[in-house]
């Protein structure tokens, strides 16, 4: 993400941005938000879009009352727990050992 | 103008489901036991922080429970039960957005507000923009949303009082504005004796109880059908109220579909729109932040928060089984049949399948339940109140001078939101509770997500983000089908100079993004050094001690950094 203006440069949290630890952490974060955000949302104005312009696609019969538009619904909603879920375990098992390396090298420099 | 009072949105119904008296005597009942819960907590009131985020310690299975609290009120429980009911697939559509809405919370807020730490929103923008902007900033959004949607929580307590404690068919107004007057002031005693951790427990047990209720109807409802949904929905779609257009109730089209909005050729935008505001601003309430500060660590808070989206999901899908199942057991023409009825389907249901002890013991349980999260939105108000002006204001008062003045806050706020909210309670509510989703999406949204992740981000972006969306949404408010241009639900029905009938956010929310980029690259103002804090305070929670350079962060430091060793805390 580009270097750090020089003028703050030794300030602790400059160093710590600047940190490998921090950086890993960061990248991972962020690629995760960004990755599970724009398929969640791209998934649900999908949705939001089909049922406003292309009713006739929800309308299709599947089994019984069920039909296309209530399927979609269902996995949805499931896709949230998915998503939340699978946000909680990636950062209590890759986000956090992170966060803690770089709590560590902190508590490190300040001894 | 004339007609207000006589409230001209409730037009008459035959009212067969109230049980005043069984309400009455579990409404007292639960005022007593959430009195008792509430007292409990009295010991954590004695600090400031104690007082206003339970030292943050509150517990994350009770922080979940208080979290989902936060979402159980009248128009996402028993409206929605009504919408469906009536208007199917597009309804149902619109509790998932509900839950959509909710993963924002998980993927972006909860953490980095929570290791940030501090009382409001206003701490996160300190560190991006100059003091008093941003502290002015924070208590604009949480002020204006506390005011909206304190008088949308006071009509829903009118509105549950008129609903479901008195039976007469014409709405019961005085007796709506005194419960109001009662319910308020018990309120104000409540926050003011527990503080923050009396409002969680409050609000952790009222979503127990009114998800042990919703649980228990949609298992009476599946029972009827011997588990068999296909059945149920075969029956809801039978009974459907006809659609003039011929829209079938488990398929798009009743909200959708062209004439859905009167005197409006903007369909399907309409709804379209309001998913759109749901799934992105639902989250942006400072009063859910609120659940973020108080608890124990960041992964508390995720965890509070991603439990409760998930717990979310299996609540509103209990509620589209309520919904279509109201239709199939009910009947055809039995339940809600007009928009301004939606909200007798729920309690015509609970007290089909179990007589007036179910709607009783409902009515209570609703009126509590409502009284619980205008108590959770007056301690946001306080919080904000007394901590971003005193900021802006540049004072630091002390500990013990600091409590008396929340105190005095509860107190004041609390009497001046009954007053003039009470007086508010017959002309708007119906606008606020979308705008204030609106302002979620178009000023909490975009500042928030510029300060965590864009190095450019400055005051003047900021302010253009947050005032520029705020004036945006609230000028396309002036000119929605709310205001005027609507016989039926607008506030003033006989005028027409509407424009939008779709959901301002839709609009509001990019041309926020946008105003907030062109601000802050026409502003020179930089500040490298207060990113770098941002983000390391943000993804881990540390906290450098004795910072060299203060003035680059703009002061943040002082009273809001609770924690000056470096701590996961």
């Amino acid at each position: 993400m580009g270097t750090i203006d020089q003028t703050a440069d030794g300030d602790r949290y400059v160093s710590l941005h600047n940190s490998p630890e921090f950086r890993a952490l960061r990248r991972q974060s962020h690629t995760f938000t960004a990755w599970a955000g724009v398929v969640f949302y791209g998934w649900w104005f999908l949705v939001i879009l089909l049922a406003a312009f292309a009713p006739g696609f929800y309308r299709q019969g599947l089994v019984g009352p069920i039909n296309v538009g209530l399927l979609f619904v269902f996995v949805s909603f499931n896709l949230v727990v998915v998503v939340s879920s699978a946000y909680m375990r990636f950062a209590r098992t890759r986000l956090d050992p992170l966060g803690d390396r770089v709590r560590a090298n902190l508590e490190g420099d300040l001894r | 103008m004339s007609g207000f009072l006589s409230m001209p949105h409730l037009p008459p119904v035959e009212n067969t489901w109230a049980a005043p008296a069984i309400s009455t005597a579990v409404a007292i009942v639960l005022v007593v036991v959430v009195t008792v819960v509430v007292r409990s907590a009295r010991d954590s009131t004695r600090t400031p922080d104690g007082f206003l985020l339970a030292d943050r310690k509150v517990p994350a299975a009770q922080n979940t429970l208080a979290h989902l609290g936060a979402f159980i009120m009248y128009s996402t429980v028993i409206i929605m039960v009504g919408h469906i009911a009536l208007n199917g697939f597009d309804a149902i559509l619109m509790v998932t957005a509900f839950t959509i809405g909710s993963v924002i919370g998980v993927l972006i807020y909860a953490g980095p507000m929570r290791n940030v730490g501090g009382h409001t929103i206003g701490d996160l923008f300190v560190l991006r923009a100059r003091e008093r902007p941003a502290r002015i900033a924070s208590a604009v959004i949480t002020l204006t949303t506390y005011t909206m949607f304190m008088v949308s929580m006071l009509a829903a307590v009118g509105q549950v009082a008129i609903r479901m404690f008195d039976t007469g068919s014409e709405p019961n107004m005085l007796l709506g504005g005194l419960v109001v007057v009662v319910v308020g002031l018990v309120v104000i005693a409540w926050v003011y004796m527990g503080g923050m951790l009396g409002v969680t427990r409050m609000l952790a047990l009222k979503t127990v109880l009114m998800a042990a209720f919703v649980l228990v109807l949609t298992v009476v409802v599946l029972a009827k059908y011997k588990m068999d949904i296909l059945g149920l929905l075969d029956d809801a779609q039978a009974n459907a109220k006809p659609d003039a257009r011929g829209f079938e109730l488990l398929e798009p089209g009743r909200q959708f579909g062209e004439g859905s909005t009167p005197l409006s050729d903007q369909d399907p935008w309409v709804h379209a729109s309001k998913l759109f505001c749901i799934a992105v601003g639902g989250m942006g309430m400072p009063w859910v932040f609120m659940r973020f500060y108080v608890a124990t660590n960041a992964r508390a808070a995720r965890q509070s928060a991603g439990w409760a989206s998930v717990i979310a999901v299996g609540f509103y899908q209990c509620l589209a089984i309520l919904g279509l199942g109201a239709v199939a057991i009910l009947g055809a023409n039995n339940f809600g049949m007009r928009s301004e009825h939606r909200d007798i389907t729920l309690p015509k249901l609970a007290d089909e399948l179990g007589g007036p002890w179910m709607s009783g013991i409902f009515g209570g349980l609703a009126l509590i339940s409502v009284a619980a999260v205008f108590a959770g939105l007056l301690i946001n108000g306080v919080t904000s109140f007394t901590k971003d002006i005193n900021a802006a204001r540049g004072r630091r008062p002390e500990p013990a001078a600091e409590l008396r003045e929340i105190r005095r806050n509860v107190l004041v706020i609390g009497l001046l939101s009954i007053v003039v909210g009470g007086a508010m309670v017959p002309l708007f509510t119906h606008i606020f509770i979308p705008t204030v989703v609106d302002l979620g999406a178009a000023t909490v949204l975009p500042a928030i997500l510029y300060t965590l992740y864009w190095r450019r981000f400055n005051t003047r972006g900021l302010k253009w983000t947050v005032y520029g969306g705020m004036a945006v949404t609230v000028f396309m408010i002036v000119f929605s089908n709310g205001v005027s241009g609507d016989p039926t639900t607008a506030m003033f029905p006989d005028l027409n100079f509407k424009i939008f009938d779709i959901e301002p956010g839709l609009l509001s929310t990019p041309i926020a993004f946008l105003l907030g980029y062109i601000g802050t690259v026409t502003s020179d103002e930089r500040n490298d050094a207060g990113f770098a804090e941002l983000q390391v305070r943000a993804l881990t929670g540390v906290t450098v001690p004795s910072r060299t350079s203060p003035v680059a962060t703009g002061g943040a430091d002082g009273q809001d950094r609770e924690s000056q060793t470096p701590s996961a805390v």
